[in-house]
C-alpha cells in the first residue's frame, strides 16, 4: 500500500478538489502534462458520477510503484444504489448518447486499468491505475 | 372509458410512440376503449400491429376496444387483414372520399 | 516512435514558420493522417506542437505555455469521442458481417424448390428489400398432380422478421402432402404461430393449390392482399377474395377455401405487398398499374413476366426498394 489521500465528494465543487488533487498527486509522481489531464479527466468523470448517481462518496488517490515503474491508482467509491446493468454501462455510445459525458468507457480509455466492483442497494468501488510510461 | 385521438402517420418510426402511449392505460380490468383515427392519414404493418397488441390486451381484461373514423384506405386494410370480422370498427361516413 | 514523430513534426513546423506555403500545409495535412492511422490522440498532437515550439521558440513568455495546458486539457474529450466512434464503427463492421452470415443461413434455411407438373407454368422472384427477406414462399407439391404454393409476409422487415418465419417453414414441413386442403394448411400453421409470436407481431399468408388433372385452383387467405386471376378468354383480371384473419392474433380461426377453374392461357398472380403498402401519397403504384403491367406481358411465359413486372416497378422505385418484393404466377399452359 502506497500512500494514500482522499476527497469527499458531496458538491458539484468537491469535483474541482478531487480534480485538484488528482493532477497534484500525478505532477509528482512524475506524469507529464498530457497524462496529468487524462488522469485529471478520469477523476472528473468517476466523481461527476458519485455526484449524480449515489449522492455522495469519495475519491482517493493512491500512489504505487512496481518493479522501478510508478504510477497511480483513482478509486471511487459510493453507498449509492449500485449499477444494475454493468456491462451496460461499459457499452459504447451508452453514456454519451444521454450526454453524459466521457462515461466509463471513456474513464478506460484515459487509464490502463479499470476495475468495477458493485453490489446493488450498497454500492460501488471503480479503481482504475495509470503507469507512467 | 377512455378515449384516445390518433393523427398522422402510423409507421415503422412513429408506432413505438403510440405504443408506448397505448401502454398507459392497459392492462386495467375491463376497460372500455374508443380510438379515433379519423385523422390517421398513413398506417403500415407495424402500425397494424401495435392496434392488433392493444386490442388483445384489452381484451384479454375483460374490456372492448372501438375504432372510429376510418378512412376507405384504413378500412380496406382491416378488411383484408380480416381484423374489421373480430374489431369494433366504425368507418368515417362524413366526407366519403 | 513518440520521438520520431515529434522530430518529424518540428520539421514540417520549422518549414512553414519560414515560409507560409501552400505545400508546406499540404505536408502537415499529410502527416496529420499518418498520425490518426497512428492512433495518436489530438490531445498527443498539441503536446508535440507544444514541445516543437519549446525547442524553436524557447524565449516565448510563459502565458503562451499556459495556453497549450488548457488546450491540452480541453481536447482529451474530443481524443474520447474519436475513439469512441473508432470503437462503435468497428462494432458496426462486426455486424454486418454478421448479418451477411445471418441473410445466407436464411437464404439456405428458407430454400424452396419449385414444382415442375406438365401443363403448369410457375413464375417467382422474391427480393429483400434489405438483408433479410420478410416474405416466405414455400412450395408444396408431389410434383404429379397437385403444386401448392403459400405466400407469406411477415409483419416488419429484417431479423425479427426473419427469424419468424422459420417457424412457418417447420409448419409448413410437417405438412408433407400436397394434397392438403388451403383453409387446412392455413388453419395448422396459425395454431403454430398464434403459440409462438408476441401480440404485436402477425403473418399474413396465402395459401394456393392448383390440380393440374381437373384444372382447379384451390386457395384460402389469411389476411393477405387478394391474387389477381387472369381469364385469358374474357380478357379481363378479377380479385381472388377470400376472408380470413391474420395469422397468429387468435387461436381458432375458420378459414374458407374458394375455387377457380382454369383454362389455358388463364394464371393467378400472387404477391406479398398487401399489407405494407398501402401508401397513400405521391410513389406508390397501385394496383390497377400493376395488373395492366402484367396484361401487357400475358402471352410470356410465368417467369418472363414476374422478371419483366420485377424490372419494371424497381426501375419505378429508382431502384430503392421499400419493402420485400415477391411474385408469384401459376399459369395453365395446356
Amino acid at each position: 500500500m502506497g500512500y494514500r489521500s482522499s476527497v469527499e465528494i458531496l458538491t458539484e465543487w468537491d469535483i474541482v478538489a478531487a480534480r485538484q488533487l488528482g493532477r497534484n498527486e500525478a505532477k509528482e509522481v512524475g506524469f507529464g502534462t498530457v497524462d496529468q489531464a487524462r488522469i485529471t479527466t478520469a477523476i472528473s468523470e468517476l466523481a461527476r458520477n458519485i455526484y449524480l448517481y449515489a449522492g455522495k462518496g469519495k475519491i482517493e488517490i493512491e500512489r504505487i510503484s512496481e518493479g522501478g515503474s510508478y504510477g497511480i491508482i483513482i478509486i471511487a467509491s459510493d453507498e449509492g444504489p449500485g449499477i444494475p446493468d454493468v456491462r451496460k454501462v461499459m457499452e459504447d455510445g451508452f453514456s454519451t448518447s444521454g450526454g453524459l459525458g466521457a462515461g466509463m468507457p471513456g474513464v478506460k480509455r484515459l487509464m490502463d486499468d479499470f476495475k468495477i466492483d458493485t453490489v446493488l442497494g450498497e454500492g460501488t468501488v471503480i479503481k482504475a491505475t495509470k503507469w507512467i510510461r | 372509458m377512455v378515449k384516445g385521438f390518433i393523427s398522422g402517420e402510423i409507421d415503422a418510426f412513429t408506432a413505438p410512440v403510440l405504443r408506448e402511449k397505448l401502454a398507459t392505460v392497459q392492462g386495467k380490468e375491463g376497460l372500455q376503449a374508443e380510438l379515433d383515427m379519423s385523422d390517421v392519414s398513413y398506417m403500415d404493418s407495424t402500425g397494424l400491429g401495435v392496434i392488433v397488441a392493444f386490442f388483445k390486451n384489452i381484451n384479454a381484461n375483460n374490456g372492448h376496444v372501438k375504432l372510429t373514423g376510418l378512412s376507405p384506405r384504413l378500412k380496406r386494410l382491416f378488411d383484408i387483414t380480416g381484423l374489421g370480422e373480430i374489431m369494433d370498427i366504425e368507418t368515417d361516413d362524413k366526407g366519403g372520399n | 516512435m513518440p520521438q520520431e514523430i515529434g522530430r518529424q513534426y518540428k520539421e514540417i513546423l520549422r518549414q512553414y514558420v519560414m515560409r507560409q506555403t501552400e505545400q508546406n500545409l499540404y505536408a502537415g495535412q499529410n502527416f496529420s493522417r499518418q498520425l490518426i492511422q497512428k492512433n495518436i490522440a489530438p490531445e498527443d498532437v498539441i503536446s508535440i506542437h507544444k514541445a516543437a515550439l519549446e525547442e524553436m521558440f524557447p524565449e516565448l513568455p510563459m502565458n503562451v505555455w499556459h495556453s497549450f495546458d488548457l488546450l491540452i486539457e480541453m481536447m482529451i474529450r474530443y481524443g474520447l469521442a474519436h475513439a469512441e466512434h473508432q470503437s462503435l464503427i468497428q462494432q458496426q463492421e462486426e455486424m454486418k458481417v454478421e448479418m451477411d452470415l445471418a441473410a445466407n443461413v436464411q437464404r439456405t434455411l428458407l430454400k424452396t424448390t419449385v414444382p415442375e407438373l406438365s401443363g403448369l407454368e410457375i413464375g417467382l422472384v422474391s427480393v429483400p428489400a434489405r438483408k433479410m427477406n420478410g416474405d416466405y414462399i414455400y412450395f408444396l407439391s408431389d410434383n404429379l398432380v397437385n403444386a401448392g404454393v403459400a405466400v407469406a409476409d411477415v409483419i416488419g422487415k429484417g431479423i425479427p422478421a426473419a427469424l419468424c418465419m422459420s417457424m412457418i417453414k417447420y409448419g409448413m414441413d410437417s405438412l408433407q402432402d400436397a394434397t392438403s386442403d388451403p383453409e387446412k394448411v392455413l388453419d395448422i400453421i396459425n395454431r403454430i404461430v398464434e403459440k409462438s409470436v408476441d401480440d404485436d407481431m402477425f403473418i399474413s399468408m396465402f395459401y394456393g393449390r392448383y390440380n393440374v388433372e381437373k384444372s382447379i385452383f384451390t386457395y384460402a387467405s389469411a389476411g393477405h392482399e387478394p391474387a389477381l386471376f387472369f381469364n385469358a378468354k374474357k380478357d379481363e383480371f378479377s380479385e381472388l377474395h377470400a376472408k380470413g384473419l391474420l395469422l397468429g392474433v387468435v387461436p381458432n380461426v375458420i378459414y374458407k377455401q374458394h375455387e377457380v377453374k382454369m383454362e389455358i392461357g388463364d394464371f393467378v398472380v400472387m404477391m406479398t405487398d398487401g399489407v405494407t403498402e398501402c401508401r397513400t401519397d405521391e410513389g406508390f403504384i397501385e394496383q390497377e398499374f400493376i395488373a395492366s403491367l402484367i396484361h401487357s406481358l400475358r402471352h410470356e411465359n410465368a417467369q418472363t413476366i414476374v422478371d419483366s413486372v420485377f424490372k419494371e416497378l424497381e426501375k419505378m422505385q429508382n431502384f430503392e426498394l421499400r419493402d420485400d418484393f415477391t411474385l408469384v404466377i401459376f399459369k395453365k399452359t395446356s
